[in-house]
C-alpha cells in the first residue's frame, strides 16, 4: 500500500490538487431560478478573503511600480523636455483667459438652470460627490476587464459605484478592500449598463464581447441605428446617473443567437485602455460646496422673488378669468337709463354729460371695474396711464371700432416699467365717477367718452 | 504512463535555485503581468505566470513541484480576475504537472524545444479554460481563437528571451 503512494505520488497530488479547485468551483458556481447556472456577484467571506490577500499582495509593487511611472514622467517634462514651454505658457494663458470668460458665462446659465428647475420641481440629481483615483493595475487576463483603484473603502468607496472620466463611463466598483478597490469595466462579458441611444432613443444593455468592445445587445433591428450615433446611459440601473456619455455608434451586426435581433457595437468615449485617472461617484445625492451653496442661495432668493410674482399674476389672471367671459354684470339692474343721470351728475362742471349713443340698454354691455389692472381691462389703462389721456381719449372718439378692440389702448413707457401701477386695483386709483350705478369708467378729459358699438 | 511515476525523475538533472529566486521570479510575473496590460493595452498577448510556471517545471523536473506551482499561479491569477477562483488554477494546475513531466524525457536546455512547449502548452491552457467555462461550469463566455493563438506565440517569444535570463539564476555545482 505504501509503495502504491510513493509510486504515484505525483498522479495523487495532481488529483487532490483538481479535486480540491472543483469543489471550490462548485461552492461559488449557484444555479439561478430560470435553471441558468453563473457566479454569485457577491464573493463569499472566503473568496473575498482570497482576493483580499492577492490584492495586498500585488498592489504595493504595483503603487511602486506607477508611482515610478509618474516620477519619471514628471521628471521628463519639468526637467528635461522643456523646450516651447515659452510658447506653450503664452497660448495657455490666452487659452485661460478666453475660459474664464466662457466660465462665467456658463455660471450664469448654471444659475439659471437651478433656477428653472427649482421651478418645474426638476428632481434630477445633478451634482455628485466623486472621489478621484489612479489606475495602478489590472486583472492580467484579457477574459476579465477588470481593474484597480489606489482608493478604497477607508477613502469612502463602496461597492456598485459608478467610475467615470471626463469623457464618459468607465464601469463599476465589484469590489472594496481597505486602501484598494477592483472596477469591472463596461467592456466585460459580465458587466451590465442600461443605455440609450440618442437619436432612436432605444433603450439596451451594454455589455462587453470577447474582444473587448463595449456592444448594446439585447435590441431588435433597426434600420434607423447608424454609427456615429452616440449613446448616453439610461439611468434605470441604479449605478449610473443618467445622460452620462458612453459613446458612439461603431457599427451593428446580427445577433447570432437570434435573427430578429441586433449587436450595436459601441466605440466607448472614455479611453478604456489607457485609463490613468478615474473618478468614482461616492454619492448620488447632490453635494455643494460652500460656493455653490452660496450661489444656490442667492438663486433661492431670486426663485423666491419670481414665484411671488408669478403667483401673484396667475391669482389676478384667474381673477380676470372670471369677470372677462361675458363682459357684463348679471346681477346689474336692467333699467340702463336710471344711471344716466347720475352718470351725468358725475361729470364735472363744464363737462357735457355723458350721452350713450347706444339705442337700448339691454344691448350695451355693463362694464366691470377691474381689481387688478391689465391691458384686457377696459379703461384701465386710462387710469392707470394718467400721461397720454387726451391722446387716448381722442383715439376712442376717432376709432371707436378700434377702442373696443384693444380699449387699453397704448400703454404708456411708464406702465411698461412700473408693472406695479398696474397691480394696483382701480377702485385705489380713482373714485367712481358714475355715481352708485357704474356704466363705465369715465376718463377725466374735458370731452366726454361715448362708448359706441361697433357699426 | 511510465513518465507519471516518481522512479522515473532524474533528479541528479534538475536545476537548482535560490528560495528568493522561487519566490520573487512568480511575484513579479504577477505584478508585470497585472500592470503591462495598462501599458501595452490590446497587444499584451503574453502569460507571464504561464511562462513562468512552464520554466520552473521544465527546469525542477518535478511534477509535484510543477502541480503546486501552476496551482498557486492560476489561483494567484484567478483572485485578480472577477471569475471565479480555480478556472485558471485548474488550467495551470495541469500545465505544470504536464510541463513537468515531458520534462523527465526531453532535453529543455534547446531553445527550439522550450518554444515548442510553450506554445503548445499555452494552447492547451487556453482550451483548458474555455472547457471549464462551458462544460465544466456552463457558463456562457465569448472568446476567440486568434487571440489564444497570438497569446501562444507571445508566450513562446516572451520564453525565449526569460528562459535564459532565468537560467542565469540557478546554483551551478
Amino acid at each position: 500500500m505504501e509503495s502504491f503512494f510513493i509510486r504515484y505520488r505525483n498522479l495523487l497530488v495532481l488529483l487532490v490538487v483538481l479535486v480540491a479547485q472543483i469543489i471550490g468551483l462548485a461552492v461559488q458556481v449557484r444555479r439561478t431560478n430560470e435553471g441558468r447556472v453563473s457566479f454569485d456577484p457577491q464573493d463569499g467571506p472566503g473568496v473575498r478573503l482570497i482576493r483580499l490577500w492577492a490584492s495586498a499582495i500585488v498592489t504595493p509593487p504595483e503603487r511602486m511600480m506607477h508611482s515610478a511611472k509618474l516620477g519619471s514622467i514628471s521628471l521628463w517634462q519639468n526637467y528635461l523636455d522643456l523646450r516651447h514651454v515659452s510658447e506653450k505658457n503664452q497660448d495657455l494663458q490666452k487659452t485661460m483667459d478666453r475660459l474664464r470668460l466662457e466660465q462665467a458665462e456658463l455660471l450664469e446659465d448654471a444659475r439659471q438652470g437651478q433656477r428653472l428647475q427649482a421651478l418645474l420641481g426638476f428632481q434630477q440629481k445633478y451634482i455628485y460627490k466623486t472621489v478621484a483615483a489612479q489606475v495602478i493595475g489590472s486583472s492580467g487576463s484579457d477574459q476579465s476587464r477588470v481593474f484597480y483603484l489606489d482608493k478604497g473603502s477607508a477613502e469612502g468607496l463602496a461597492r456598485d459605484n459608478a467610475v467615470i472620466t471626463a469623457d464618459g463611463i468607465v464601469g463599476k466598483v465589484r469590489e472594496v478592500f481597505p486602501h484598494t478597490s477592483q472596477v469591472l469595466a463596461i467592456n466585460d462579458q459580465s458587466s451590465g449598463a442600461g443605455v440609450i441611444l440618442e437619436t432612436t432613443r432605444t433603450r439596451g444593455i451594454l455589455r462587453g464581447n470577447a474582444a473587448g468592445q463595449p456592444q448594446v445587445v439585447g435590441i431588435l433591428a433597426d434600420q434607423r441605428i447608424q454609427p456615429g450615433e452616440k449613446v448616453f446611459t439610461a439611468g434605470g440601473d441604479q449605478i449610473f446617473p443618467r445622460g452620462l456619455p458612453v459613446g458612439v455608434v461603431q457599427k451593428v451586426v446580427r445577433d447570432p443567437e437570434r435573427d430578429s435581433f441586433i449587436d450595436v457595437i459601441i466605440q466607448s468615449a472614455a479611453h478604456l485602455d489607457r485609463l490613468d485617472e478615474v473618478l468614482v461617484i461616492t454619492s448620488a445625492q447632490p453635494h455643494f460646496s460652500p460656493e455653490q451653496q452660496q450661489d444656490l442661495a442667492t438663486s433661492e432668493t431670486l426663485k423666491g422673488a419670481e414665484a411671488d410674482t408669478i403667483k401673484e399674476q396667475k391669482k389676478a389672471s384667474e381673477v380676470m378669468a372670471e369677470r372677462l367671459p361675458g363682459l357684463t354684470d348679471p346681477n346689474a339692474p336692467a333699467a340702463q337709463p336710471a344711471a344716466q343721470p347720475a352718470a351725468g351728475a358725475g361729470t364735472q362742471p363744464g363737462q357735457a354729460p355723458v350721452t350713450p349713443t347706444l339705442p337700448a340698454a339691454p344691448t350695451t354691455p355693463k362694464l366691470l371695474h377691474s381689481q387688478h389692472a391689465d391691458r384686457f381691462s377696459p379703461a384701465t389703462a386710462q387710469e392707470s396711464s394718467p400721461a397720454p389721456r387726451t391722446e387716448t381719449k381722442q383715439k376712442l372718439d376717432a376709432k371707436p371700432q378700434q377702442s373696443l378692440k384693444t380699449p387699453q389702448g397704448p400703454r404708456t413707457q411708464q406702465d411698461l416699467k412700473s408693472p406695479q401701477t398696474s397691480k394696483t386695483p382701480l377702485n385705489k386709483v380713482r373714485p367712481t365717477t358714475t355715481g352708485t350705478t357704474p356704466v363705465r369708467p369715465v376718463p377725466k378729459t374735458s370731452q366726454p367718452v361715448t362708448p359706441r358699438r361697433n357699426p | 504512463m511510465d513518465v507519471l511515476g516518481a522512479n522515473f525523475r532524474r533528479e541528479l538533472d534538475s536545476h537548482r535555485y535560490p528560495m528568493l529566486v522561487y519566490a520573487l521570479v512568480p511575484l513579479v510575473a504577477l505584478v508585470l503581468q497585472a500592470w503591462l496590460p495598462r501599458v501595452l493595452g490590446h497587444y499584451a498577448w503574453f502569460d507571464l505566470p504561464l511562462v513562468v510556471t512552464v520554466y520552473f517545471a521544465l527546469g525542477r523536473r518535478s511534477p509535484i513541484q510543477g502541480t503546486l506551482m501552476g496551482a498557486a499561479m492560476g489561483l494567484f491569477e484567478d483572485a485578480l480576475s472577477n471569475h471565479a477562483i480555480g478556472v485558471n488554477g485548474i488550467a495551470k494546475t495541469t500545465v505544470g504537472f504536464l510541463a513537468a513531466s515531458v520534462g523527465v524525457r526531453i532535453d529543455v536546455e534547446n531553445h527550439t524545444i522550450r518554444l515548442i512547449l510553450n506554445f503548445l502548452l499555452s494552447l492547451l491552457s487556453s482550451a483548458i479554460y474555455v472547457s471549464i467555462y462551458h462544460v465544466l461550469l456552463g457558463l456562457d463566455l465569448e472568446w476567440s481563437w486568434y487571440t489564444e493563438l497570438f497569446k501562444a506565440i507571445g508566450n513562446s517569444l516572451v520564453a525565449l528571451v526569460l528562459f535564459p535570463l532565468l537560467d542565469r539564476l540557478q546554483i551551478r555545482e
